[in-house]
């Protein structure tokens, strides 16, 4: 649950993102502005390009070259990481900033086991012996509702896609990271799969107590599962608003849109007139 | 209505060669699917929905059973006899960046079912089929593109406008039934949207009947007549759409439906 009072641990504030065309700076992300409390997880939504993984690639320093921050901060628990060295905002990476990303096939380097790249993540950002470090990633996998020998042992291509992800949870998440970024952490995924995939994420935030930017196209789907829900479209917040307000009623058009976008199973069963096809 | 296809104790396995054993992909899979009509089909990954739809278009050839497209053997069909079936049977991928020749320009992408049909005119081409950019113009204002779009590459479009001239090789040349496997999966949530009412218009204006492949329970609730259920290679479930959330639906029905309320 989130704590108002608490120092944000994630503060964007009118944050500009542009990217030059030709002569121009062509604006990518506009006066964007959104704040994550400790253990909260806010919703970024928006359609393909957006403007949403831009905005979690400049959280994490990993801007694509062609595109500069053009104004305004982004706060970790209450430092401006944008006047950070290089190195260091590196260092915030893994350790304080954990990131799950869409492509499960990306996340682990296909010719080490699992196991080897849990520990090598463990012992670059702690001082665990080896012995230790295998243990701990045994543990987390196990939490992760994973058979733990098994995958620890395994390649990336013998896990199924749901298994990888959840073992890239694990990997995310054994550092206790103050922050998450999952950037369509189920969209490859089948819906059951990316339900229990969901599910766990859901349960290891609880326990580690971070707080989650969840990235997503799918307004319907994170609307479960966040406290507070950001609309992104064409680079500006549409809307913004704890996640109960904006299912009773969305102020703005484009929200609207994306619910009718998708009906939920119970307004097609109740008025399937009204989500007609044609 | 008149059944269009029927499908009976259709087996199909394949060969783990490491472990020497067989692993069922379908198991004693029946049904029909009547003219016009749209059948859903749902299951999750690796439930062998798409292994039914390449027994289908005999890609594969099952172990056991039996195929009648339009009241004839399917599966007995090879060479030419087979080809010229085929028309009547076509398909939409999920992916249509690999569904794509991506050095041919779309006008040309478009036309190559109806290059291999030469003598196939559809209703709705009579009259243009001799000019071939007048056919490729027709077929892409049917799916929303336009001449526009004519002379342009795969990667010069948009996923969803990708899709859309896919859907319109799919439907060229007129065919009973169109295949649809997870034609909405890898595009973000407006574009499914207008992808769905693309393919119903479509389906209700050429009087086509799908086959409507999907693990996301929603999108086939608002395609489909009659939905199936499969798990682990079988059908465990079949009901007309509107009852996909009646309580006496088998539980992997009411477990997909669960993650989707």
């Amino acid at each position: 649950m989130p704590h108002p009072s608490s120092v944000p641990v994630l503060e964007i504030e009118a944050l500009t993102l542009t990217a030059r065309h030709g002569r121009q700076q062509v604006p990518l992300v506009r006066d964007l502005n959104i704040s994550l409390h400790p253990g909260e997880m806010l919703a970024l939504v928006g359609e393909s390009g957006s403007g949403k993984s831009l905005t979690a690639s400049s959280v994490l320093g990993l801007l694509p070259n062609a595109v500069q921050v053009a104004h305004g901060q982004i706060r970790f628990t209450g430092a401006n990481v944008l006047d950070w060295p290089a190195k260091r905002r590196r260092q915030l990476r893994g350790t304080e900033i954990g990131m799950v990303f869409q492509d499960y096939q990306g996340s682990f380097t296909p010719y080490f086991t699992i196991g080897n790249q849990l520990v090598e993540t463990l012992r670059t950002h702690t001082q665990l012996s080896k012995a230790a470090a295998r243990q701990m990633a045994l543990e987390w996998l196990a939490q992760a509702a994973l058979p733990a020998q098994r995958v620890y042992d395994s390649y990336p291509f013998q896990l199924s896609g749901g298994q990888r992800q959840r073992a890239a949870i694990a990997c995310a998440l054994m550092l206790e990271p103050k922050l998450l970024i999952a950037d369509e952490p189920t969209t490859a995924l089948d819906v059951l799969t990316g339900e229990r995939v969901l599910d766990l994420l859901t349960a290891m935030q609880r326990q580690v107590g971070c707080a989650v930017l969840l990235i997503s196209h799918d307004l319907r789907h994170v609307m479960k599962r966040a406290d507070t829900i950001a609309v992104l479209k064409d680079g500006q917040l549409v809307e913004s608003a704890p996640t109960a307000t904006l299912q009773q009623q969305a102020q703005h058009p484009y929200t609207r849109q994306l619910l009718q976008a998708r009906p939920s199973l119970a307004e097609l069963q109740a008025r399937p007139e009204e989500c007609e096809l044609v | 209505m008149k059944e269009l296809l029927v499908v009976q104790n259709v087996s199909k396995s394949y060969q783990d060669h490491e472990q020497r054993t067989a692993i069922p992909a379908l198991r004693n899979v029946s049904f029909h699917i009547r003219e016009g009509e749209c059948l859903g089909l749902i299951g999750e990954s690796g439930s062998g929905k798409s292994t039914l739809a390449r027994v289908l278009l005999a890609l594969e050839r099952p172990d056991a059973g039996d195929v009648w497209l339009n009241g004839q053997p399917w599966l007995a069909l090879r060479g030419r006899a087979l080809r010229e079936q085929r028309q009547h049977l076509q398909i939409v991928f999920q992916d249509p960046t690999a569904a794509l020749n991506q050095r041919l320009p779309i006008g040309r992408s478009v036309l190559e079912p109806l290059d291999n049909f030469p003598h196939v005119t559809p209703p709705f081409l009579a009259g243009i089929r001799h000019s071939r950019r007048a056919t490729a113009i027709r077929l892409l204002e049917m799916v929303g593109l336009s001449a526009a779009h004519l002379d342009r590459y795969p990667h010069e479009l948009s996923g969803g406008q990708r899709q859309r001239v896919a859907i319109a090789r799919g439907i060229s040349l007129n065919p009973k039934l169109l295949i649809c496997d997870e034609p909405t999966s890898s595009l973000d949530v407006s574009l499914q949207a207008q992808i769905l009412h693309l393919l119903k218009q479509l389906q209700t204006q050429l009087g086509m009947a799908y086959l409507f492949i999907s693990h996301d329970c929603i999108a086939v609730r608002q395609m489909s007549d009659r939905i199936l259920v499969m798990q682990e290679g079988q059908i465990v479930d079949q009901f007309k759409s509107h009852q996909l959330t009646d309580a006496d639906r088998h539980t992997y029905t009411q477990q997909l439906v669960a993650a989707v309320w």
